[in-house]
């Protein structure tokens, strides 16, 4: 019969052992990972035949830029990180959104007078698309987002809030809180809100309430309006869906360099 | 003298409809702003549309308390209108640009230029020059009210808008005013 290994070689034989399957695990792994990353690798260079093989399409189809940006995001592909390189040259997709994001920059500040640097998505999806012509590439609202979200990361005061499933578009750099957002929210339905409305859907405190009104009128997003009975109304041009479809007259922009 | 008035334009059809201004339908239009910049952007655009309005129904003159009741300071739609007060306070930002005149001290008619005599001297010599007319005389009526102006923007401006916008004229040389029998004339360089 065999004695059990319980002595002091029987210990180092088992320390051993176990270094040999840490071993054997490690160059597992990396086999795993040199694998992956070839797969990766062909994920990619096929992703590329297909941007070469439907650049056109990318360009042209909105919907299609969308899936295609998915599909690009999801191996850690960003088309749009640079200027150079493989991915914008190919799809001149960096050029598209630099392109756009330029509009978006010169929508915002032609209505800056009027909204004080506050737009819905919808308004300046529509301005954007006229300001582009009838030939241009369409463009989404998906593309728009892309192209802010870009802008934001410039740090040019760019910012967006997400107002009722859409986003309330923001190109000023007004100091704005939770409190706020959620008031915005709130107005999103009428262009205005009151401070009963607040109190009513928030439980808020009246003065929490004519706070953020107060810092809303001071940073020129809301107007206030004294007569509409008993209660005072905070309006948001933004809002207002009458301006929407409201071109710049000349004389509007006369107004804005006194 | 025949004025036009504010409130008989609600009356008078004219031929082509005025525009009104996205503000004009915004309630908060109506109530002068808090915030400072805000109220800038305001009052510059009400300056804008009494200006137009005046010139689209070529009104002269305008007292304060019927201009209350015009369409102007006066939104039926959205039931909002425009303080005296505040009626004030665009009537004096309107004077500091230059393009009103109080007519008496308690600040209660005004005339409204809409053109600036200057202006409306530039158009008249420019009339003048055109039909090469210069050294002619004319009287002050014939340029206002004669078949030859007919269809020009002057034609039927009132008396005293003339006559200043000849002054400016005659400041720069272009023109010299005249006294005739029955009344004044002028006479172009």
């Amino acid at each position: 019969m065999h004695r059990r290994g319980v002595g002091a070689g029987a210990i180092a034989k088992k320390k051993l052992a176990e270094a040999k399957y840490k071993e054997r695990g490690t160059v597992l792994a990396e086999d795993q990972i040199v694998q992956m990353s070839k797969q990766l690798e062909t994920f990619k260079s096929n992703l590329e035949e297909f941007a070469s093989k439907h650049k056109q399409e990318i360009r042209k189809n909105p919907q299609f830029r969308v899936q295609f940006q998915e599909m690009c995001a999801t191996i850690g592909v960003d088309p749009l990180a640079s200027g150079k390189g493989f991915w914008s040259e190919m799809l001149g997709v960096g050029d598209f959104y630099y392109e756009l994001g330029v509009q978006i920059i010169e929508v915002c500040l032609a209505l800056k007078h009027r909204n004080g640097g506050l737009i819905t998505l919808d308004e300046l999806h529509q301005r954007v698309l006229k300001g582009r012509g009838k030939y241009a590439q369409d463009v989404s609202q998906d593309d728009l987002v892309r192209a802010i979200k870009k802008l934001k990361v410039m740090g040019s005061g760019f910012g967006m809030i997400p107002v009722g499933g859409s986003y309330l578009v923001q190109s000023v750099p007004a100091e704005l809180n939770m409190d706020h957002t959620v008031v915005l929210q709130l107005a999103e339905k009428k262009g205005y809100v009151t401070v009963s409305e607040i109190r009513g859907s928030l439980k808020w405190e009246r003065e929490r309430a004519c706070h953020v009104l107060d810092h809303l009128l001071k940073e020129g997003l809301a107007w206030l309006d004294s007569q509409a009975g008993a209660e005072a109304q905070y309006w948001l041009p933004a809002l207002f869906a009458e301006l929407t479809s409201r071109d710049v007259t000349p004389e509007e922009a006369n107004q804005m360099t006194p | 003298m025949f004025f036009r008035t504010l409130t008989a334009v609600n009356t008078a059809s004219t031929a082509m409809s005025f525009e009104w201004p996205w503000q004009y339908n915004f309630p908060p239009f109506f109530t002068l702003q808090p915030n400072v910049d805000t109220r800038q952007k305001q009052l510059a655009a009400w300056c804008s549309l009494v200006l137009s309005y005046c010139r689209h129904h070529k009104l002269y003159t305008v007292d304060v308390m019927e201009a209350q009741e015009s369409p102007v300071f006066n939104n039926k739609k959205i039931e909002r209108k425009l303080s005296v007060e505040a009626i004030q306070v665009v009537f004096e930002e309107l004077r500091k640009k230059g393009n009103l005149e109080w007519l008496d001290k308690n600040k209660s008619r005004c005339l409204v230029m809409w053109r600036r005599p200057e202006e409306w001297g530039k158009l008249i010599y420019q009339w003048v020059s055109k039909n090469g007319m210069n050294n002619t005389v004319f009287t002050l009526y014939e340029l206002s009210n004669g078949d030859d102006t007919d269809g020009e923007e002057f034609h039927g401006l009132e008396d005293w808008m003339l006559q200043r916008s000849l002054q400016a004229l005659q400041a720069e040389g272009k023109a010299e005013i005249i006294t005739m029998d029955d009344g004044k004339g002028v006479k172009f360089f």
